[in-house]
Order: structure tokens, then C-alpha cells, then sequence
């Protein structure tokens, strides 16, 4: 065999028994639809940079950080005094997980307002809900690691909270926290449900998610979709790619910016028995949460506060889970309602989060 | 295929008796899994802690010790007697501490405030602040869990 026939020769005997010629053919074929609401449509593929970069940069921590009551917070000092460059790969570590989290809530509201979840999509919105779910739980297990006095109080607040659910709360509370209270196996169950459970599940599901994006193709908003012929199309590959990759580029300028010129600090180690210590603050995405749990009184007619505020929560997440089955008829007025509770929502969110940051 | 007054194909009856296993294995194979997640805990009865580290506490300031794996603290009131108290806030399980100027004990978590008592006064803890009996015995301060002997 000549030397120039050697790569195609190569490639055939691979296809001859991989077979990838449907998928390279789907690819080809596959179009996106341009239209005023394309710009959401790049959402999905800037998660999955970031949750990428996650993943990388999370193996690398992993060669140095040590899960163990007295290390952890020595070792993540280590990193970012000693190891080289360990102090950017942590503070990228930390900026990306706030980017992925602040993603998912762009990605989730543009399709509830655009109503991209209705039939045949319903799956399609069930399983981003337990992405959704995932990634929080990836945020709160990540932000116990450091061992830090806020990290301390945030996990007792986070992990005590689920306690409130009748029936199962407590054993769901003794599950996570490894026992009856936060201590280093809580520390160490962090850990390892961080770096093994959550990213197993996630990639999981992710292609469930995907899979399912693929074969019932780009949706389409509202409107639009009656009048399919008329709305152009971009061919995925190279152009819609191409388009992407200009996306992710300026993306990760900003990601590297902020790691390098805002890298996170490192709290005292955390005391067990110490106090809270004052002005805690979860991350930014749990804010609106902990500022709604500070203001719900003591007791309301005959429950806790927080059992109500806890209550109000999980159901608001079942209907969240199942609003494609409950927006059936998005046209229609019950449709607009649910529009507008999108809207309550965030400005509920953005409200609750000010106030927080502003006390 | 069926008997005659059989209520039930052989078929089903295979599959249900298979099935059933299936079921029986899969939860054996789960219950220890389960029981492991679970580590024991038990709450102690009392803890004994040497009276002489505890005997300077200015009247109207606390100092802590650990109640098993919670904090707790111990407060001498202006007598000269003592309360003792699981430093849990009864809200969402942050740890309390006493400002001696206020006489109150406070939650930083979500500004909850407790009275010198340990009585929930403001902000969203929906008991008291769980309290211990304090004896002092020769050397030792003993510090039990109420109703223990």
C-alpha cells in the first residue's frame, strides 16, 4: 500500500467496523433555525463548556486536595500558596461553577417563557430538571471542601433543611451529613459524592438530554412553529458550530479574567464548635433561599416557619418538574398564566437576592 | 398454555415466581447498602468534665464545651449557678453564641435571638435553645440530658 493511501485506508477499516457514517450523516443534515430567539439556543452548549472545565480543572484539584477534618483546609492553602499555579486552576474552578450555575437559570427561564418544553419536549424538561438539581447539589457539596467557618454554617443551614420534610427529612438530613451532625465524615461523604456520584448521574442523564434534543430536533417558539416553512435555517455544521465556538471564546475570556483578577479567598479552618460566625452568606444562587428563610416568622398558624418555607419549596419543585404536563395548552390563557409566574419568579428571585446583599 | 380451571398460564406463573425472586435479591442486595450509609449515633447521657476549668466563668459569661458531637454551652448566672445548653440554634441547626452586654444568646445564621433563658424571643427559631441539667459533684461537673438519672 502507497503512503498516501494509508489515511483513508485507515479511515475505511475503522468505518468498516465502527459504522460512524449515520452519525457523520446526521451531523450534515442537522439545521438550526434562525430566528429572533436563536440567541438561546447557545446556552446548552456554553454549560457544557463549563461543566468541562469543571471537570478538568476539578481532576487537578483532586491531585492535591486532601477530604480529611484536619487537611482540608490546609491543603487548599497549599494550593493556592504552594502548588504552581494552583491558586488560578482553584480560582477558575470556583468562577466556572458560578458561570455553569448562572447558565442552567438562563437556559431553564428562556424555556419556560419560550415554552420549548411542550409536547413532544416533556422529557426533554424532566430530565433538565434533575440537571438542574444535580448542579445545585454540586455547588453546595463543592462549597463545603474548603472547611472554612462559612462553609461550615452553610452546610449545617443546607443539610438541615431538608429535615423539615415530613416522614423522610430526618433520615434525609442523617444521610447527608454522614450522622447526627456536621462533622468531618460529613466532609469527607462531600467529597465523594462530589467527585463520583454527582458527575456519574449528571453525565448520565446529560445524554438522555441530549440524545433527546437530537432526535426531536430544535424547537421551535411559540407561533413560529405554525408557520414552519418560512423560518430560515442555518446548517449545525460548520456554520451554527463555528458561531458557538466564537460564543464559548469570549466566554472563557471573561471566566479567566475574573479567575486571575477576583481568585477566591480561603476562610479560617472551621471549628465545630465554634459560633457562626456573623454575616454568612450562602453563594449567590442560594440566596434568594436563605434570605426567604430569615424573613418567614417563627410560626405560622400551627407549623414552623421553616417547615412551611420548606414545604412551599418541594412543591414548587414537583410543579416545576412537571410543568410540561400541567402547560398543555400553552396558546391558551392557562398557558399565559404560567408565563407570568415565570416573570414572579425572577423578579422574586432578583428582589429576595438584593435585599440580601444590600442588609 | 393453561389447565382448564387454572387461574393463571404457566407463563405468568414462571415469570411472578422469577420476578419475585428478583425482587427478594435486589432488596437483600440493597439493605446493606442502606444500613451502611447510616452510621450509628447515639446521643451521650452525660459528660463529665473537670470542675476546676469551669469554676472561673465570670457570673453572666459562658464557656463551651462538646455536648457528643454538638456544641454546647455552659452560662453562670449572677448567683453563681449554672445553666447549661445544646448551642444549637432551633431554626436550621447553626451554632449559637451568648453576648454577655445583651444578655441574650444570638444566631448569626438568620439573626435569631434567644433570651438569657434560652427562651426564643425574635427572629425565626420556633423553640427554646435545648437545656441540660449541670450538677457539680466533688471535682466534676456533671452535665446530663434531662430525665436521666
Amino acid at each position: 500500500m502507497k503512503i498516501k493511501n494509508l489515511l483513508p485506508g485507515i479511515g475505511a477499516w475503522l468505518e468498516e467496523r465502527f459504522g460512524f457514517r449515520g452519525l457523520s450523516r446526521f451531523l450534515n443534515e442537522k439545521r438550526v433555525p434562525q430566528h429572533r430567539h436563536t440567541i438561546w439556543y447557545y446556552t446548552g452548549s456554553s454549560i457544557l463548556l463549563f461543566f468541562f472545565i469543571q471537570v478538568v480543572t476539578g481532576i487537578m484539584l483532586a491531585f492535591y486536595y486532601k477530604p480529611t477534618i484536619e487537611e482540608a483546609n490546609k491543603s487548599i492553602a497549599r494550593i493556592m500558596a504552594e502548588v504552581p499555579l494552583g491558586w488560578i486552576i482553584r480560582s477558575v474552578h470556583f468562577w466556572s461553577s458560578s458561570f455553569m450555575i448562572a447558565l442552567v437559570l438562563f437556559h431553564m427561564t428562556s424555556i419556560w417563557i419560550i415554552k420549548s418544553y411542550r409536547k413532544p419536549r416533556e422529557l426533554t424538561w424532566m430530565s433538565g430538571v434533575f440537571l438542574l438539581i444535580l448542579t445545585l447539589f454540586f455547588g453546595f457539596t463543592g462549597y463545603l471542601l474548603p472547611w472554612d467557618d462559612l462553609s461550615l454554617a452553610a452546610t449545617k443551614v443546607g443539610t438541615d433543611i431538608p429535615r423539615s420534610i415530613p416522614w423522610v427529612g430526618a433520615w434525609v438530613t442523617k444521610l447527608l451529613r454522614g450522622g447526627e451532625d456536621v462533622t468531618g465524615d460529613t466532609l469527607t461523604r462531600f467529597f465523594g459524592i462530589h467527585i463520583t456520584v454527582l458527575p456519574l448521574c449528571l453525565l448520565f442523564i446529560l445524554v438522555i438530554h441530549i440524545y433527546l434534543i437530537q432526535k426531536l430536533g430544535m424547537s421551535l417558539p411559540l407561533g413560529l412553529d405554525k408557520k414552519k416553512e418560512e423560518v430560515k435555517e442555518l446548517p449545525f455544521w460548520p456554520n451554527f458550530v463555528y458561531r458557538e465556538m466564537v460564543v464559548w471564546l469570549v466566554l472563557s475570556g471573561i471566566l479567566f479574567s475574573l479567575a486571575i483578577f477576583l481568585p477566591p479567598s480561603l476562610g479560617k479552618e472551621a471549628d465545630l464548635m465554634a459560633p457562626a460566625p456573623e454575616g454568612i452568606k450562602p453563594e449567590w444562587y442560594f440566596l434568594f433561599l436563605f434570605q426567604t428563610l430569615k424573613v418567614f416568622p417563627s410560626r405560622i398558624l400551627l407549623v414552623t416557619g421553616d417547615t412551611l418555607a420548606v414545604s412551599l419549596l418541594l412543591l414548587a419543585g414537583i410543579l416545576f418538574f412537571f410543568l410540561p404536563l400541567i402547560d398543555y395548552r400553552p396558546e391558551e390563557r392557562k398557558g399565559k398564566v404560567i408565563t407570568f409566574i415565570a416573570y414572579f419568579f425572577i423578579i422574586y428571585a432578583v428582589v429576595m437576592t438584593v435585599w440580601s446583599l444590600v442588609q | 398454555m393453561k389447565l382448564e380451571h387454572s387461574l393463571f398460564t404457566r407463563r405468568q406463573f414462571l415469570n411472578s415466581l422469577f420476578g419475585g425472586w428478583l425482587g427478594v435479591l435486589l432488596a437483600s442486595l440493597l439493605y446493606p447498602v442502606i444500613k451502611f450509609v447510616f452510621p450509628p449515633y447515639r446521643e451521650p447521657d452525660k459528660v463529665i468534665l473537670p470542675f476546676s476549668e469551669f469554676k472561673d466563668v465570670e457570673p453572666g459569661s459562658v464557656k463551651n464545651f462538646a455536648w457528643g458531637t454538638k456544641p454546647a454551652l455552659l452560662k453562670k448566672n449572677g448567683d453563681g449557678s449554672y445553666l447549661a445548653f445544646v448551642a444549637v440554634c432551633t431554626h436550621l441547626d447553626c451554632t449559637v453564641t451568648y453576648l454577655p452586654e445583651q444578655r441574650k444568646f444570638f444566631c448569626a445564621c438568620h439573626d435569631g435571638w434567644y433570651d438569657e433563658q434560652g427562651r426564643n424571643i425574635k427572629g425565626p427559631p420556633p423553640r427554646p435553645l435545648r437545656q441540660l441539667v449541670v450538677a457539680v459533684e466533688g471535682e466534676n461537673l456533671i452535665i446530663k440530658r434531662e430525665g436521666v438519672e
